[in-house]
């Protein structure tokens, strides 16, 4: 079996006096797609803030691609592509702005426009690439952030609430994003409270509560009414 | 079975609440809701946050105390040439008040909000209560504190320590009260000519035909024949009459400005409402027109550095805010008829009131955006440096703006004067880059720049950043206002090295901080939040 792509081990974070992340263990294989469940501060977010290099680990071992999070983190950056929880935009740049300034940064070679075009396109946001992202809508602002998350084809795609607020076609966009990160070799982990659509999304699903992981299982056994029964007794 | 009666939501044909109630029942409802709005606030500031706040407020209370007694005290207050001097500058003292309370409650369009409007959508805030919150948030202002204790002092120094004090100040505090609520009046109704149609043209058209007149009376030397013709010349007489035993002139007053106040507290609520009910256009037509997009940035920090200006430059609110910020002081400095010596003065305040537009808090010009600007690859150096550039720019063409304005009835200035002044410009923007910077790294607040009624940091906050960061850049526009004395322009450069040392090495600690994980997670998950 391969290397996995994302290898989490211990992770612990710390605000202050909140733990916010208490001793996680993961792994996310290439080709493979991962769900994170959990309730509201059950520290989701927070384990893909630290994937994403923007928050630094407290304590633990976190390799994304062979590159450690702390002493490799433009390495690790340039690795991902990260949709984040909350917004994700600058309120007063366009999309196309959001986009040309992530081809920069992550060297895309000439020629990315298209890419970003058809992005832009598949989740109908082609009509509004040239205007400030302050007037979006919340889905509109969600569908963004996947499309950025995704331009660079990145190794590992990491969606915090990518469904959040997001219409069918959208979610459908969304999904097929999934699809595609999957079939090139890319590893996924997507944070939702969307049970069904992590099922649908994901090969395997990883349960946190209280800043742990309290159960890591195939994400079919989380489909229906008996995954979601399933569900709800690892909540409590 | 005992029936209890249920609260249900009217009917559509029902008359609702605050329509059928009277003028004084809402009133009274309006300032229920805005004392429950500061408990409210008061209540979210926790540990240190809470205790600075108690000794700000403190110390505002103490200054204010001391600024309406301690005047009387020193030496010529009451009959002398001096004090008789002090009396003559009273109305434009007190015209001042309402000057300071119009511009600032202008720009604000309309006032400072007391609960942020994010915050507030869950409560039913009513126009009436938001009114009155842009009121109680007024004096926080250290624009209009200043103004306060000045015109508290000199009516101090004009009355004497007698007892007619205690008569002078509360009627000077209702004063205070009246024209801070008359600036506010006034400011709804601009901000609901600029939510009309050709709103914002009009009101250009208003500030404008303002300016000329201004600039003809400027012009024409009647300036003060103008001010000392005020309405407030009789606000001020009546004061100082009223210590000195003229009951009735002093009664009149207070009935006068009583009356006043009222009528304009109702007049600003409603009005307020008025503009409440208006879109807000600009905004709108900048969140829904498209941009010209541009060729893709030719390097890393042309990329970082564009985005940051489009963070400044697309806000309505901040391009308001620079405008008034950068004609303004110019204006007065035009027709201050300032000489080359004084303009020392004029880049520390245009400076620090940019920093105090959104520098202080420069971070969250990305919003929710930090976040995922946080995650591309780039080194956190080169986004700071990109930060210091495009603040450095902005302070740059609004001081030099000012400079050119102020320096049309200067005259032509001797080489050490130039000098002065231009090494004044440099220090203070970057001194005031280097403190703005420091502070948004320190202390990052989550602000949504969109509403020009925010600001970037809360108001007890910002008082404290005006205030010394006026302390600080006053100091310096001190010391060149000397070397611009001397015999020798050198002077100016010797003086400007050891200040442009400092700051530099301020920004390159405050850097290095910036580029610590840990730190930079804090700030841009605040902003973000």
């Amino acid at each position: 079996m391969s290397e996995p792509v994302v290898d989490v081990q211990g992770l612990r974070v710390r605000f202050g006096p909140v733990e916010a992340v208490l001793g996680i263990d993961l792994s996310v294989r290439a080709g493979t797609a991962t769900a994170l469940l959990g309730r509201n501060g059950a520290g989701k977010s927070t384990t893909m803030r630290v994937l994403a290099g923007v928050i630094p680990p407290t304590d633990g071992v976190v390799r994304v691609c062979g590159h450690d999070i702390r002493s490799e983190t433009i390495a690790v950056k340039r690795a991902t592509g990260y949709c984040p929880d909350v917004g994700g935009l600058v309120p007063r740049a366009t999309p196309w702005e959001h986009l040309q300034l992530a081809a920069r940064l992550r060297r895309l070679p000439e020629g990315w426009e298209v890419r970003a075009r058809d992005l832009l396109e598949r989740f109908d946001l082609g009509g509004a690439a040239h205007r400030v992202t302050g007037g979006f809508s919340h889905g509109m602002a969600r569908r963004m952030s996947v499309v950025l998350a995704a331009l660079h084809e990145p190794s590992v795609l990491l969606l915090d609430e990518p469904f959040d607020g997001v219409d069918p076609l959208g979610v459908e966009a969304t999904m097929d994003v999934i699809a595609d990160a999957r079939s090139r070799g890319a590893a996924v982990l997507v944070s939702t409270h969307l049970r069904e659509l992590a099922v649908e999304a994901c090969h395997d699903a990883i349960v946190l509560r209280g800043g742990t992981a309290v159960a890591a299982l195939p994400a079919v056994e989380m489909a229906g009414e008996a995954g979601a029964g399933a569900y709800r007794a690892l909540l409590d | 079975m005992r029936q209890v009666p249920v609260p249900t939501v009217p009917s559509s044909t029902e008359t609702v609440g605050p329509s059928r109630d009277s003028v004084l029942a809402r009133s009274k409802e309006s300032t229920r809701d805005v004392a429950a709005l500061v408990q409210f606030r008061s209540a979210c500031l926790r540990g240190r946050s809470r205790r600075r706040a108690t000794y700000g407020l403190l110390v505002v209370a103490a200054i204010t105390v001391l600024a309406a007694w301690l005047p009387a005290l020193l030496p010529g207050a009451l009959g002398s040439p001096r004090a008789d001097q002090v009396l003559a500058l009273l109305p434009g003292a007190y015209l001042g008040v309402l000057v300071i309370s119009l511009v600032s409650a202008g720009a604000a369009g309309g006032g400072r909000e007391l609960l942020a409007r994010e915050h507030a959508t869950p409560f039913p805030v009513s126009a009436t209560t938001d009114h009155l919150g842009a009121l109680v948030m007024a004096p926080l202002n250290l624009a209009w504190l200043l103004q306060a204790w000045l015109v508290l002092g000199a009516t101090a120094y004009v009355v004497g320590p007698t007892p007619g004090l205690l008569l002078a100040q509360p009627l000077l505090l209702l004063w205070l009260c009246c024209g801070t609520a008359l600036g506010q009046a006034v400011a709804w109704v601009a901000e609901w000519l600029r939510r009309g149609r050709r709103g914002a043209w009009s009101v250009k058209a208003i500030v404008l035909v303002v300016a000329a007149v201004a600039a003809f009376v400027v012009g024409t030397g009647s300036t003060l024949p103008l001010v000392e013709r005020a309405p407030t010349a009789a606000v001020s007489e009546a004061t100082v009459a009223g210590a000195r035993g003229d009951w009735l002139g002093w009664l009149a007053m207070l009935v006068v400005l009583g009356g006043l106040t009222l009528a304009a507290l109702v007049f600003g609520g409603w009005m307020c409402a008025r503009a409440a009910r208006l879109p807000a256009r600009a905004e709108q037509r900048v969140e829904s027109s498209p941009q010209s997009p541009r060729a893709n940035p030719a390097s890393d920090f042309a990329a970082l550095v564009r985005t940051d200006r489009a963070g400044i430059w697309r806000s309505v609110p901040l391009r308001r805010g620079l405008g008034v910020l950068v004609v303004l002081p110019g204006l007065g400095a035009l027709a201050g008829n300032l000489a080359w010596d004084m303009l020392t003065i004029m880049p520390g305040l245009v400076a620090s009131g940019g920093a105090l537009l959104f520098g202080v808090n420069a971070w969250c010009l990305d919003g929710r955006g930090a976040l995922w600007r946080d995650s591309l690859p780039v080194g956190p150096r080169l986004v700071f440096a990109a930060r210091v550039v495009v603040l450095l720019e902005v302070m740059a063409l609004a001081t030099s703006v000012t400079l050119v304005l102020g320096s049309i009835r200067a005259g032509a200035p001797t080489a050490a004067q130039l000098a002065a002044v231009l090494c004044t410009a440099v220090v203070m923007c970057l001194q005031v880059v280097a403190t703005s910077l420091r502070w948004s790294v320190r202390r990052p607040y989550p602000v949504d720049l969109r509403s020009a009624r925010a600001t970037p940091a809360p108001p007890l906050v910002m008082v404290g950043y005006s205030t010394r960061l006026a302390f600080a850049t006053t100091l310096v526009a001190l010391l060149f206002t000397v070397t611009s004395s001397a015999g020798h322009w050198q002077w100016s450069l010797l003086v400007a090295a050891p200040f442009l040392a400092r700051s530099a090495r301020k920004l390159v600690r405050t850097s290095r901080e910036w580029a610590t994980p840990e730190t930079r997670a804090r700030v841009v998950s605040t902003v973000a939040s």
